[in-house]
């Protein structure tokens, strides 16, 4: 790595304009069981360097596999040429980026050479032990699937004004589904973690067993879960809906290329957007917290992560920039630029998003609850720029004068973020980041990470109507 | 037939090498597919020009068998060094894993029945940035001709690319295609209102014309997206609801295909099995065909992802079950043959997927299916786009419908916002599917639908 830092140094030394150089050697391993049967075990090896320039106010970026130095001044060129076919076409030029604090230095997450020292076949075992618990969890478990996957990320950004980092991180994942059946009606309950780090850090909060008999006991019970009525409703969201919640309705919203683009954040810096109750961060690092699945060190623009403070006791404190975003804000960047493989330009994207805990237990929060619905297990959501966001659940329960009743299908939930976010009540002191094994899609996609205390609010459940 | 001739002999060698790497490790089998790509992307970002790049690179995935024990890896390295590793890897990780009886590497015959797909253009592949240049001017004066048009990104690519798929039993395929893809997110705001994003995509793989296609496409958008601007609210409901093309393939087609995958079915997570082959399993109403061969969509080919000939399938007629997606694992699984439908690139394992559905037509005009109203409120929710969730297990559905048409008596009326729709794909295509427009869209150089008419939908009012 530092031979190959050195090679691309020297060649950014004759770069006639601003340039940044990243090298991402991305190694993956997956592995996937069902029914006892192992249906896939692979590994995946991706290296290259993306070259971006900025010349007469434009973007120009080129990305090769051929690293020796006649391969890197060929990306060069062909990056100036890119920005330079496009300069005269634009109608606002990009200004030159103003001095930033940059990272040089080596910065690595722990985990990466424990997972690395691990033999993917201890892997495939326990993958296989995984699996059989859930087939073996109930009679009625027609199908059992088992997904690990781990990438190991190798990078190095260096630009011309000055960012030198080499940086190192290892995520892994666990994916288990359960598809029960029983008289011709089927459904599937899922399990799903999602870190950096070693492997052990995957079953921190669960055992692997436990995840399994988990996923396996939700298949079996929404078997016989009829349908959520459809409206506007209470719900305490867990603290996985919680981070659906954080990053899908918020988080994109605020990110600044959204922004400029019209969200509905637009000019509400300063403003009440929540319940005085509500304080939300994206952070790149949490130290309590250290294994979280979108953790890292340094972003892809060379700008160390940061905790940012999104919302202030329901005030709009910060959007989400990368360099560029920051200048036109006349901010410092977050470390928010972030590209998946070589080839992609860096954009930016969310890390580590999470609402802070309060003060309540979730128990005072469920016993003050009149008739409302505990909304836990996240499906993946979306959200748009008006603010508008949906996002699925596995597990609804039927809150009735204080008490946990009984189990609905899963359902999706919808609403205005801000509103939902000014109609918090209740914000408990219980804490996770619980994202599970989601990756956010933004034309690439990105490991992320979300969470927070359970939270009550009032939402829209899209159900059934009679 | 190509001008890749330099980039054809090292996808060919790189093959050649790790298969016979795969061997000397102690493979007895071994299937390589290779690709190789070029391509130059100009992109816009908030009513500019944003970015120019080019990227252009090989990729290889090799599997091997050892007896019934199967190992894959991957690389973009062209180093014969770094291949002979990845073969090494491949046969390591058989040599650990656990048999499996239903793994096999098989030979296939070249394609016969496909017909010439003219897939490649050399006018396309000899595209200059400057002509790029003005196709992508066409697609952002076109979009921006309305000055209620917010412009999020935009993209238009052009490329060339090579597939390979060889394998030891003698299997060899190779195929070389051109394009040109276009791409907007936008979204319309007036003094009142701020529109949900929409997003298109188109494809060509012919340079005629081209210019005139991508501002058909993007003026069809544009209108789309300003259309929305007028909103109001729609009542909570249960009853009839029209699917647009795009509605009926993202929210009824797709969960479908989950359980005609033959991976699915094997594993007895379908709904359907073999001995449902030929029975009335959804509405007389509804065909639906798969082909690879439309060379103006995405998702076309001569062969698939393990070197098998594509071919035309009747998936269902008239509401009986024809057929079902099989690659050679599921088929071996099933003691049935390949159809052609192993999916996946060279990074990945073959999975089962489709190609381009056509779902076939009813013999009611649109406009017609439209002056349906529902006895509840005097009125017919049109669903586009759906930011939701489908249950492809049980076949529910829940989510969001984004920029739904509000009609009444075969008029518009207004867009709604914050309304859910629910409902069971199941239901939707059995009793509850009411007819189909007699005229189809093409979304997204994609599948083909009709609009569909379908009762017992529940409309939620946010």
């Amino acid at each position: 790595m530092k031979d190959l830092a050195s090679r691309i140094q020297q060649a950014l030394e004759s770069a006639p304009c601003w340039m940044e150089a990243r090298y991402h050697r991305r190694r993956s391993h997956s592995l996937q069981v069902q029914k006892g049967l192992v249906k896939q075990t692979k590994a995946n090896l991706t290296s290259g360097l993306g070259i971006r320039c900025l010349v007469d106010g434009a973007w120009g970026f080129s990305s090769t596999s051929d690293l020796s130095a006649e391969g890197i001044q060929k990306a060069m060129r062909q990056a100036i040429d890119c920005a330079k076919s496009i300069s005269q076409m634009k109608k606002s030029a990009v200004p030159a980026l103003p001095p930033t604090t940059l990272s040089q230095g080596e910065f690595t997450l722990e985990g990466y050479e424990a997972l690395e020292k691990m033999p993917l076949q201890q892997k495939l075992q326990a993958a296989l032990r995984a699996e059989s618990e859930i087939r073996t969890a109930s009679k009625l478990i027609q199908t059992s699937t088992c997904v690990y996957s781990e990438q190991f990320e190798d990078k190095i950004l260096i630009t011309t004004d000055g960012a030198r980092a080499l940086s190192r991180l290892a995520r892994n994942e666990i994916r288990l589904s359960a598809i029960a059946a029983d008289h011709g009606e089927m459904a599937e309950g899922q399990q799903t973690v999602g870190r950096t780090g070693a492997w052990d850090c995957l079953f921190t909060e669960h055992p692997m067993e436990e995840m399994g008999t988990t996923a396996a006991q939700l298949a079996v019970d929404l078997l016989k879960a009829p349908r959520i009525p459809g409206g506007l409703a209470t719900l305490i969201l867990s603290p996985a809906m919680v981070g659906l919640l954080s990053h899908e309705a918020i988080g994109h919203t605020v990110e600044a290329d959204f922004v400029l683009s019209g969200s509905v954040a637009q000019g509400k810096l300063g403003h009440t957007v929540a319940s005085p109750l509500v304080s939300l961060c994206d952070s790149g690092f949490l130290p309590q917290l250290p294994h979280a699945g979108g953790s890292l060190l340094v972003d892809d623009e060379g700008v160390p992560t940061q905790n940012t403070v999104i919302i202030e006791n329901g005030v709009l404190k910060s959007y989400l920039h990368n360099r560029e975003s920051a200048a036109a804000f006349g901010v410092a960047p977050t470390g928010n630029a972030r590209a998946w493989l070589y080839q992609d330009e860096p954009l930016i994207r969310m890390r580590n998003t999470y609402v802070q805990p309060g003060n309540q237990s979730l128990q005072e929060i469920i016993e003050s609850t009149e008739d409302g619905y505990l909304v836990d297990c996240p499906l993946g959501g979306q959200a748009d720029a008006t603010g508008e966001f949906m996002f699925g659940a596995q597990k609804v329960m039927k809150i009735e004068k204080g008490k946990i009743k009984h189990m609905y299908r899963g359902a999706t939930v919808s609403g205005q973020a801000f509103d939902v976010l000014r109609s918090v009540d209740a914000v408990s002191k219980e804490f996770h980041l619980d994202l599970g094994a989601g990756y956010c899609g933004k034309g690439q996609p990105a490991k992320v990470d979300a969470g927070g205390p359970y939270l009550r609010c009032q939402a829209t459940i899209g159900g059934v109507q009679e | 037939m190509t001008s890749l001739n330099r980039e054809t002999r090292r996808l060919e060698e790189a093959g050649s090498q790790l298969i016979s790497d795969a061997f000397k490790a102690g493979a007895d089998a071994a299937e390589v597919c290779g690709s190789y790509g070029s391509k130059s992307k100009i992109s816009l970002e908030k009513q500019d020009y944003h970015l120019a790049a080019s990227d252009e690179g090989y990729q290889f995935g090799i599997r091997v068998l050892k007896g019934q024990r199967q190992g894959f890896a991957s690389t973009n390295s062209l180093n014969s060094k770094e291949l002979k590793e990845v073969a090494n890897r491949a046969v390591e990780i058989a040599t650990f894993s656990p048999e499996n009886p239903y793994f096999s590497i098989q030979s296939v015959a070249e394609s016969s029945s496909a017909p010439n797909l003219a897939l490649w253009d050399p006018t396309l592949a000899l595209t200059s940035l400057q002509t790029q240049k003005e196709w992508i001017e066409h697609l952002r004066k076109e979009i921006l001709k309305d000055k209620r048009i917010r412009l999020n990104e935009g993209t238009l690519e052009v490329g060339k690319s090579l597939s390979l798929v060889v394998n030891s039993k003698g299997t060899h395929q190779l195929e070389s295609e051109t394009y040109c893809a276009w791409s907007l997110m936008a979204m319309a705001a007036d003094s009142e209102t701020l529109t949900s994003f929409d997003y298109f995509s188109n494809i060509a793989r012919q340079s005629a014309r081209l210019g005139d296609h991508i501002v058909q496409t993007t003026a069809r958008f544009r209108e789309a997206l300003l259309k929305n601007l007028k909103t109001g609210t729609a009542p909570s409901y249960k009853g009839k609801v029209v699917f647009s093309p795009r509605a009926v393939l993202d929210i009824l087609i797709e969960p479908l295909c989950y359980h005609l995958n033959g991976r699915v079915i094997l594993e007895g997570s379908s709904r359907w099995n073999l001995q449902t082959l030929g029975e009335q399993v959804l509405s007389p109403l509804l065909n639906l065909k798969d082909t690879a061969w439309l060379a103006d969509r995405f998702s076309c080919g001569t062969f698939d992802r393990e070197g098998t000939p594509t071919q035309n399938l009747q998936m269902i007629e008239a509401g009986v079950l024809g057929k079902i997606f099989l690659d050679h694992y599921s088929a071996k699984g099933l003691h049935q043959t390949s159809t052609g439908h192993a999916s996946g690139g060279s990074s990945s394992l073959p999975s089962v997927g489709p190609h381009t559905l056509l779902v076939a037509p009813g013999a009611t005009p649109f406009s017609e299916l439209m002056r349906q109203t529902n006895s509840n409120t005097g009125a017919l929710l049109l669903v586009h786009r759906f930011s939701g969730q489908t249950d492809p297990v049980t076949g529910d559905f829940s989510g969001v419908a984004k920029g739904a048409e509000w009609w009444v008596n075969g008029e518009f009326q207004f867009c709604v916002k914050e309304t859910l729709i629910s409902g069971n794909v199941f239901e939707c295509l059995s009793q509850s599917l009411l007819g189909l427009s007699a005229e189809t869209s093409i979304v997204d150089s994609g599948s083909e639908s009709p609009a569909a008419l379908i009762d017992g939908i529940s409309v939620t009012s946010g």
